[in-house]
């Protein structure tokens, strides 16, 4: 009788033990789950895209032959060819991170932190990124302004 | 005589209060052991302290002025720098000491690792001062980024993208640390806080713990010693000299700081304060992080974009986690140095991660390019260059450990020069190379593990 009896109050005891376990876990994911939800940052806000060049932008990119400029929370790097024409791609390299820029005599796309080039396909020429850049469309509109936009894969 | 007696009655009304005897008795009869070794290697942790404690002083002083933001973080630090009186000197001092806290710790650090002083008892005390060490270099990383200039803007682009390497977490590690998918001003405000509010804290509780620890246990003894033969009293004798080295290192930083206001300018070691970062500008040539960083950054570099199934980084980020981990479990894996025996494996590995470092980081400064490219030719120079440096460097050291230091277990070290000769002076590749190294070493060191498990052959394989 005792036998069973001091069984029962062992099983009670630990349906009250995984009670309290469970209350502490409780507690400490009702404080943790805020705090990681505050840290982590809201998805990138603006428009999506398309992007317009503004005037000054365009202006950088006859100067210089290349441009970067946001596009829905995204540095994109508009580029123009020898051809006069146009080429957008995320001027993130696929490496680490670090912003590309165009090289118009060799007409590749150069990232100085690693040395890595691409084409103006975005394929990797040289160097160690792992994939190549993501594409964008970039359009000449019949009023001269320049639209960019994320191209559908 | 009078002054021990006023010291004995005020001592007396705070003992009755809160009896302090104790604690006065163990401090009397505190001693450091006299051992075999130098006792230069028992200073290096109160330095580091030194300089932990200048870098609060001056950190709050700057905290006066400066001001996180898109418009004020990089306009600020050049008000401080150029318009408040002795602003100049309070950056440059906070500069230079966080460079020598990082130098003094790593060399503490070192000292521990060849002294053996982290076998046991002494396991947790070497973890704390590990995890310090890690949060020393994420105060230099932090901090790094708070002028808001363009070098610090890519250093943090390279160096946070790493973290996207991480399994599972990774990405959403990242987003986290930048406050979004790419390094902005959140970024910075991320950065802030870390800086001056979480890492001072948990190094506040850390640095508790540690002193807590060394001062129950005491120094470590010399290997194979039960007792140190010898000691020295904790007070007067050590603290007066500890002070006076103390000393020594706040004229040292004043000078440097006064007469090399912007550090060396090598790499790695300057802190103009530059352009201001634009998120939208290209990268640039010669984009490297702080020195202590250089090694990684190197090492990313000699990884090609895939290798075994995975991509580059990934592989790498993924060696530095098992290296980082042997070190950090040494205590534990030191089967030797645990029966309080000498270790020659784990001395070697010392020996054999600093250079290394050594090695990554003399590449990272590009030393023998041609003409500061970065082309085959010039890349094939570097090494080259390099290889030989690291040889003389090597070759010095290794001379000094047979001759003076005794030592005789070398296939660690030897397989890090072969590495530095095969890449450096033979030409092939980092990796191949590290391979054909590590390849070579791993039957010997299997063997002297092996034989190190069993307590009996363990002792005479010496």
């Amino acid at each position: 009788m005792s036998g069973s009896n001091g069984a029962n109050e062992h099983t009670r005891r630990g349906f009250l033990d995984i009670l309290l376990g469970l209350s502490v876990f409780g507690s400490l994911g009702s404080v943790v789950y805020p705090v990681l939800r505050y840290l982590t940052p809201l998805p990138a806000g603006g428009p999506a895209g398309p992007a317009t060049l503004t005037r000054d932008e365009v202006a950088a990119l006859e100067r210089k032959q290349f441009v970067i400029i946001p596009v829905g929370g995204k540095r994109v790097l508009v580029v123009q060819d020898a051809d006069q024409n146009l080429h957008a791609l995320a001027a993130r390299c696929t490496h680490e991170g670090c912003t590309v820029q165009y090289v118009p005599g060799e007409a590749v796309i150069w990232c100085a932190c690693h040395n890595a080039r691409f084409d103006l396909d975005g394929r990797v020429l040289a160097g160690p990124p792992p994939k190549p850049l993501p594409k964008y469309t970039a359009e000449r509109a019949e009023d001269g302004s320049i639209r960019v936009v994320r191209e559908n894969v | 005589m009078n002054t021990a007696g006023s010291c004995r009655g005020r001592q007396g009304w705070l003992d009755r209060r809160y009896d302090i005897t104790p604690l006065i008795e163990f401090l009397r009869h505190k001693e450091v052991p006299l051992g075999a070794h130098s006792m230069v290697w028992y200073y290096l942790g109160g330095t580091t302290l030194f300089f932990f404690s200048v870098q609060i002083a001056t950190g709050i002083l700057l905290l006066m002025y400066y001001q996180p933001g898109e418009a004020t973080a990089h306009e600020s630090i050049r008000y401080i720098t150029t318009k408040v009186p002795f602003g100049w000197l309070i950056r440059s001092v906070h500069c230079w000491s966080a460079h020598l806290m990082i130098l003094s710790l790593l060399v503490h650090m070192f000292s521990t690792m060849m002294l053996k002083a982290y076998r046991p008892p002494r396991e947790l005390t070497w973890i704390s001062g590990f995890v310090l060490f890690a949060l020393t270099l994420g105060f230099g990383f932090s901090g790094y980024l708070l002028p808001w200039n363009e070098l610090a803007f890519f250093a943090t682009v390279v160096g946070t993208d790493s973290v996207k390497s991480l399994p599972l977490i990774g990405h959403w590690l990242l987003e986290v640390l930048r406050g979004g998918q790419d390094v902005t001003i959140n970024t910075l405000y991320r950065f802030f806080a870390l800086h001056v509010v979480i890492l001072p804290m948990s190094c506040f509780g850390l640095i508790g713990l540690h002193l807590l620890f060394v001062q129950r246990q005491g120094m470590a003894a010399p290997v194979g010693a039960d007792h140190a033969p010898r000691g020295m009293k904790f007070f007067p004798n050590f603290a007066i000299r500890d002070l006076l080295l103390w000393l020594i290192c706040l004229l040292a930083l004043l000078v440097l700081a006064v007469f090399v206001p912007y550090g060396p300018t090598i790499p790695g070691m300057e802190w103009e304060l530059g352009q201001k970062a634009n998120p939208l500008a290209p990268a640039y040539p010669g984009i490297k992080p702080e020195w202590y960083f250089l090694w990684i950054y190197q090492l990313l570099k000699e990884f090609p974009p895939h290798l075994v199934g995975l991509e580059g980084p990934q592989v790498c980020i993924l060696l530095v986690s098992v290296l980082m981990a042997v070190w950090a479990l040494t205590p534990w894996l030191d089967r030797e140095a645990q029966r309080n025996q000498d270790s020659p494996v784990f001395t070697d590995f010392g020996v054999a991660l600093i250079f290394f470092f050594t090695f990554l980081m003399l590449k990272a400064w590009d030393i023998g390019a041609l003409g500061g490219g970065q082309d085959p030719a010039s890349l094939r120079a570097i090494a080259w260059t390099c290889g030989w440096w690291m040889l003389a460097i090597a070759v010095v050291v290794t001379a000094v450990r047979v001759l003076f230091l005794g030592d005789r277990w070398l296939v660690l070290s030897a397989a890090a020069v072969l590495h530095v000769v095969l890449h450096g002076i033979v030409g092939l590749s980092y990796l191949s190379a590290g391979a054909i190294a590590a390849g070579l070493a791993a039957l010997p060191l299997a063997a002297r593990l092996k034989s190190g498990v069993q307590p009996v052959v363990g002792g005479g394989a010496r």
